[in-house]
């Protein structure tokens, strides 16, 4: 870019008068004024092309190349000086890692308290006069609710649980009175 | 799985352009020249070869080598700094430690195991002349002429086994 530069002996005139300027923020692995740069949680600075490739070289024994402290992609933290014109995380630009995937926990409609939620499991129970008590103890070992829709019925079982939550409150609230 | 480690492979490749290996080691040579370790000279003209080095080391006064010049051999694979250098003495004076043969290959777990970019010529000059300077008694490791016989050339090829760390 700049043709002012005298002809100098270096291959790289500026960026050397550069570096000799900051060697504060020079990457520790290039030498070089840190390019896209990252702090660890040491507080050494990389260039993250730098820093991702000796991840890389030793992928189960990620250290600080200073200090072995453990590093990581997680464990750096991307610095955004003012001169830099695109805020873009610098770990995004050397993407071969695939970001995890992580989808939510299925929330339970139900009883929160009686369900085993998470394992796909589904339980309750009911107190009640007989043709309720007998719908209400089914119990199923898959609980999708898959059907719900297309069953045309989208509320009834949830209808259903309530009106028998409320049932077994009145009971309980019996048996405690009496 | 194979996909990605492929793939993170090509990527090792665009960023080890020679341009940046060659850059390192220009700077490392100025700031070597600039600030050696004590008793250590490099020669400003390393030749063409930037991936070669030859340096001179001085036994540390007050040390078992006072007075004894060595001379070591540096040498860069393409992956330098993620790859460590080969280090080794050589010439006709190869100090007699406990940690290095008879030809010349240094036993120092930086140069293998515990390298890392961070380290430089400097450093790792530094290092070897400390480990020089440590040393109690002028002596060969146990096992030197079986391994000066078995060994290969490449000290980095041998699977060091580092179990003293006192000198």
């Amino acid at each position: 870019m700049e043709t002012t530069n005298a002809p100098g002996p270096s291959k790289s005139g500026k960026d050397g008068e550069e570096k000799e300027e900051n060697p504060l923020f020079e990457c520790n692995i290039c030498l070089d004024t840190a390019k896209d740069a990252v702090v660890s949680m040491c507080g050494h600075l990389f260039c993250w092309p730098c820093l991702h490739q000796w991840l890389e070289t030793r992928p189960t024994r990620q250290l600080c190349p200073v200090c072995k402290a453990a590093i990581g992609k997680d464990k750096v933290i991307p610095l955004y000086g003012r001169g830099s014109n695109q805020q873009e995380d610098p770990r995004n630009k050397v993407p071969p890692r695939p970001a995890g995937q992580r989808s939510e926990p299925e929330t339970n409609s139900g009883f929160p308290g009686f369900g085993f939620g998470d394992g796909g499991f589904h339980m309750s129970f009911g107190i009640g006069a007989f043709p309720f008590g007998f719908i209400t103890s089914t119990f199923n070992p898959h609980d999708q609710r898959p059907s719900q829709a297309a069953r045309g019925l989208p509320n009834e079982d949830e209808f259903i649980s309530k009106m028998f939550l409320y049932v077994a409150i009145t009971f309980i609230i019996w048996l405690l009175l009496a | 799985m194979a996909l990605r480690f492929s793939k993170s492979k090509h990527n090792t490749k665009v960023i080890l352009d020679g341009e940046r290996w060659e850059r390192r080691l220009q700077k490392e040579l100025m700031s070597l020249i600039k600030e050696p370790p004590p008793g250590v000279v490099v020669d400003s003209d390393q030749g063409e070869n930037l991936s070669l080095w030859t340096i001179k080391m001085r036994g540390a006064e007050g040390t078992l080598y006072e007075g004894e010049n060595f001379t070591l051999q540096f040498k860069f694979s393409p992956k330098y700094p993620f790859d460590s250098p080969e280090v080794t003495f050589i010439g006709p004076n190869i100090p007699v430690h406990p940690h290095v043969y008879s030809n010349g290959h240094i036993c120092l777990s930086i140069l293998t195991d515990d390298w890392s970019p961070a380290l430089s010529v400097q450093t790792v000059c530094l290092s070897i002349v400390s480990m020089l300077s440590s040393c109690k008694e002028k002596k060969r490791p146990p096992d030197n002429s079986f391994y000066v016989k078995t060994c290969n050339k490449n000290p980095k090829k041998t699977k060091w086994w580092y179990h003293d760390d006192t000198v």
